[in-house]
C-alpha cells in the first residue's frame, strides 16, 4: 500500500502495522543548523554573563571556570537534555517536526539518547559529520553510527488532516448524466485518484483545477467515446456515476 | 459497503477524542483505559481503511494517531529515565567486572606506552623532544619547578576545574565514541595519552622536580587515569562487537554491546568529575606532601575496591536486557 520508499512499517504486539516516515538528509541538516544557532546563542549569553562576573564581581577566575563548564554541558549535554524534555526532539527537530524513536517505534530512554549523542564524536569524523552522512546514505533507514548503535531512527511527526468529504457543486443534473455510461469502465485506482482530486479541488484555484483534470480527462473521454467542455466537471460526473449516484 | 465519507463521519468523534487524550500531560486510570480502547479501535479502523483503499490522506491520519497512541501506551518513558543513580552505583561496577578482558586490554594500551615514555625520557632526555615540542616541555618543567606549598589563587582553581571537566571528559567521550571504528579510535587515544603523560612525568622528573609532580598528580590520577582506561575499554567493546559478532548480525551485535557500554561511559564521566574537583582544588593546595600521598593511596584503594566489591549480589535490573533487541518471533 505504501508507495513512499521513506516509510518504515512497524508492527505492534497486536499485529497492527503502522508506518513512520523517515527524516531525510535535508531535513536533518536543517534541524542541525538550527541547533547550532541555538547552542551558539546560549554559549554567547553564558560567556557574556561570565564576563560580567569578571568586570563587576572581580571574580574572573570563577566566571571563566563556569563558562568552560557551560561549554562542556552545551557541547555534550544539549541533545540528551532536549531529548529528555522534548519527547525525543531537539529544538531544531521540533521546528522541522522531527523526532527520535527507537527502531520499534517506541520513545527513546536515557541509554539510547546518551549513546546516539556521544557517538556524534565518531559521526563527526573526519570533519563536518562526513562519516555519519556516508553511513546514513548506505543505511536504508538513513541512520548515522550513533543511531545504529543505539537502535534509533529519526522520523517525521505526522499530523495529517483528513481531507474534506467529496461535494460536487453545482449539483449533478440529469441532463449532464445522459451521456455518461451507467457503469463507467474505471479501475479501482483510477477511481481513487479521481476521488483524491475531487477532495483537493476546494484547495485549488480554478485554472489549476482544470489543468490537472486535463491531464487525465482525455484518456477517459476516449475510452468512453465522450465529448466534454469542462474536464473537472467530467471527472466529477464519472465519479458520481461510478459510486452509483443518480441525478 | 460503506463509502469513505460515511466511514469518516461515523468514526470521526472517536478519533478526535483519542487526539484530545494524546495531547494531555497527565492521564489518570480511567483516561488510560479509555485511551487503550480508543487505540484498539483506531487500529482496526486503520486496517479497515487500508483494506478498502480509502485514500492516502486518511491512512496517513490514522497512521499518525495509532503511532502516537502506541508511543503513549507502551512507552513508560518516565521510569526509563530515572535510572541515573542506579546506573552509577550498581550497573557501573557490575559492567566493569563483566568487561574485565577489555579493561585489561585498555590498561595495557595505556600503561605500556606510559611506561615506555617514562623510561625512555629518564634514560635519554632527548627522547621527550620526539614526543612533544620543546616549548611545551619547557612549560611543563616550569609549571612544576615551584614547590606547590604556597598553593594557588582560588579564582585560578575555579577556572582550572572548568577546564578539566571540559577537556578530560571530552577526551574520555571521544576515546569511547571512536571505538565504533573497529576499536581504532580508542586504541589511538589510549596509546597517545599514555605516551604523552608518561613523557611529561619523565621529563619533569629528569629536570629534578619529581617530588612536585608526584605530589600534584597522586590525588586525582586514580580517578582520572582509571576513567580514561574505562572509557577506552568501553570503546574497545563497541569495536570488538563489530568484529566478533557471536550468533548475531553485525548490527545486532553492535546494539547489544552498545547498550552494555552506557553504564561504563556514564561511570567514567562521574569519575572524571571527581578527578576534576580534586585536581583543581586539592592537588595544587598547600597541604603537606605526606598527606597528599596518603590521600592518593586512599583514592587508589577506593577505586579498586569499588570495582571489586560494589553492588555484588544485587539483582540484575530489567533495563539491562534491552527489550527491543530480541530475536525474531520463534512462532
Amino acid at each position: 500500500m505504501n508507495t513512499l520508499d521513506s516509510a518504515i512499517d512497524v508492527e505492534t504486539p497486536e499485529r497492527v502495522r503502522f508506518s513512520f516516515r523517515l527524516a531525510g538528509p535535508a531535513q536533518r541538516a536543517a534541524a542541525y543548523l538550527i541547533d547550532v544557532i541555538v547552542r551558539g546563542t546560549v554559549l554567547a549569553a553564558v560567556w557574556f554573563v561570565a564576563g560580567l562576573f569578571g568586570v563587576i564581581g572581580g571574580a574572573s577566575g570563577v566566571g571563566v571556570g563556569l563558562a568552560l563548564l557551560a561549554l562542556f554541558v552545551v557541547e555534550w549535554g544539549y541533545y540528551v537534555a532536549c531529548e529528555r524534555f522534548m519527547n525525543g526532539a531537539s529544538i531544531g527537530k521540533r521546528v522541522l517536526h522531527l523526532r527520535v524513536v527507537r527502531s520499534d517505534g517506541l520513545p527513546i530512554g536515557f541509554p539510547e539518547s546518551l549513546l546516539r549523542n556521544l557517538l556524534r564524536a565518531a559521526d563527526f569524523l573526519p570533519f563536518g559529520y562526513a562519516l555519519g552522512v556516508l553511513v546514513a546514505f548506505v543505511d536504508p533507514r538513513f541512520r548515522r553510527l550513533g543511531d545504529l548503535a543505539a537502535s534509533t531512527m529519526v522520523v517525521v511527526e505526522r499530523r495529517q488532516p483528513v481531507l474534506p468529504a467529496v461535494v460536487i457543486r453545482p449539483a449533478v443534473q440529469a441532463r449532464e448524466l445522459e451521456a455518461i455510461p451507467l457503469k463507467p469502465p474505471l479501475r479501482q485506482d483510477e477511481l481513487e485518484a479521481i476521488e483524491l482530486f475531487l477532495r483537493r479541488a476546494s484547495e485549488l484555484n480554478v485554472s489549476r483545477e482544470q489543468e490537472l483534470a486535463e491531464l487525465v480527462a482525455p484518456v477517459f473521454a476516449r475510452r468512453m467515446q465522450l465529448g466534454y467542455r469542462n474536464a473537472a466537471r467530467l471527472l466529477a460526473l464519472l465519479y458520481h456515476r461510478a459510486r452509483g449516484g443518480v441525478a | 459497503m460503506k463509502t469513505r465519507d460515511e466511514f469518516v463521519v461515523q468514526k470521526q468523534s472517536a478519533w478526535s477524542e483519542l487526539d484530545s487524550l494524546l495531547v494531555r500531560d497527565r492521564l489518570d486510570g480511567s483516561d488510560l483505559s479509555r485511551l487503550s480502547a480508543l487505540y484498539r479501535a483506531v487500529c482496526s479502523d486503520l486496517m479497515a481503511a487500508r483494506a478498502a483503499g480509502f485514500g492516502t490522506d486518511l491512512l496517513g491520519h490514522l497512521d499518525g494517531l495509532a503511532a502516537r497512541a502506541h508511543a503513549v501506551l507502551y512507552g513508560h518513558g518516565r521510569r526509563r529515565w530515572q535510572t541515573g543513580l542506579g546506573l552509577l552505583l550498581s550497573d557501573f561496577p557490575r559492567k566493569l567486572r563483566e568487561s574485565a578482558p577489555f579493561m585489561l586490554a585498555a590498561a595495557l594500551l595505556f600503561f605500556v606506552p606510559f611506561a615506555l615514555g617514562l623510561a625512555s625520557t629518564l634514560l635519554s632526555p632527548k627522547f621527550a623532544e620526539t614526543v612533544l615540542p620543546p616549548a611545551a616541555l619547557e612549560e611543563m618543567a616550569e609549571m612544576y619547578s615551584k614547590s606547590v606549598s604556597e598553593g594557588r589563587e582560588s579564582g585560578t582553581n575555579a577556572t582550572m576545574a572548568g577546564f578539566y571537566v571540559m577537556n578530560n571528559v571530552g577526551i574520555a567521550f571521544r576515546c569511547f565514541a571512536t571505538g565504533i571504528l573497529f576499536g581504532v579510535g580508542s586504541i589511538f587515544f589510549l596509546v597517545y595519552n599514555g605516551l604523552v603523560i608518561g613523557t611529561v612525568v619523565g621529563h619533569v622528573t629528569a629536570v629534578g622536580h619529581g617530588q612536585n609532580i608526584l605530589a600534584f598528580i597522586c590525588g586525582h590520577s586514580a580517578y582520572e587515569l582509571g576513567a580514561i582506561v574505562i572509557s577506552g575499554a568501553a570503546g574497545l567493546r563497541l569495536g570488538w562487537s563489530l568484529i566478533a559478532t557471536g550468533n548475531l548480525t553485525r548490527l545486532g551485535s553492535l546494539r547489544v554491546a552498545a547498550l552494555g557500554t552506557v553504564p561504563l561511559i556514564a561511570g567514567a564521566a562521574g569519575m572524571l568529575l571527581i578527578a576534576a574537583a580534586v585536581e583543581a582544588f586539592w592537588s595544587p593546595s598547600s597541604i603537606p606532601y605526606p598527606v597528599k600521598y596518603a590521600f592518593g593511596g586512599a583514592s587508589l584503594v577506593t577505586v579498586f575496591s569499588f570495582w571489586a566489591f560494589a553492588a555484588r549480589g544485587t539483582r540484575r535490573r530489567d533495563h539491562e536486557k534491552p527489550s527491543h533487541v530480541t530475536l525474531e518471533d520463534p512462532a
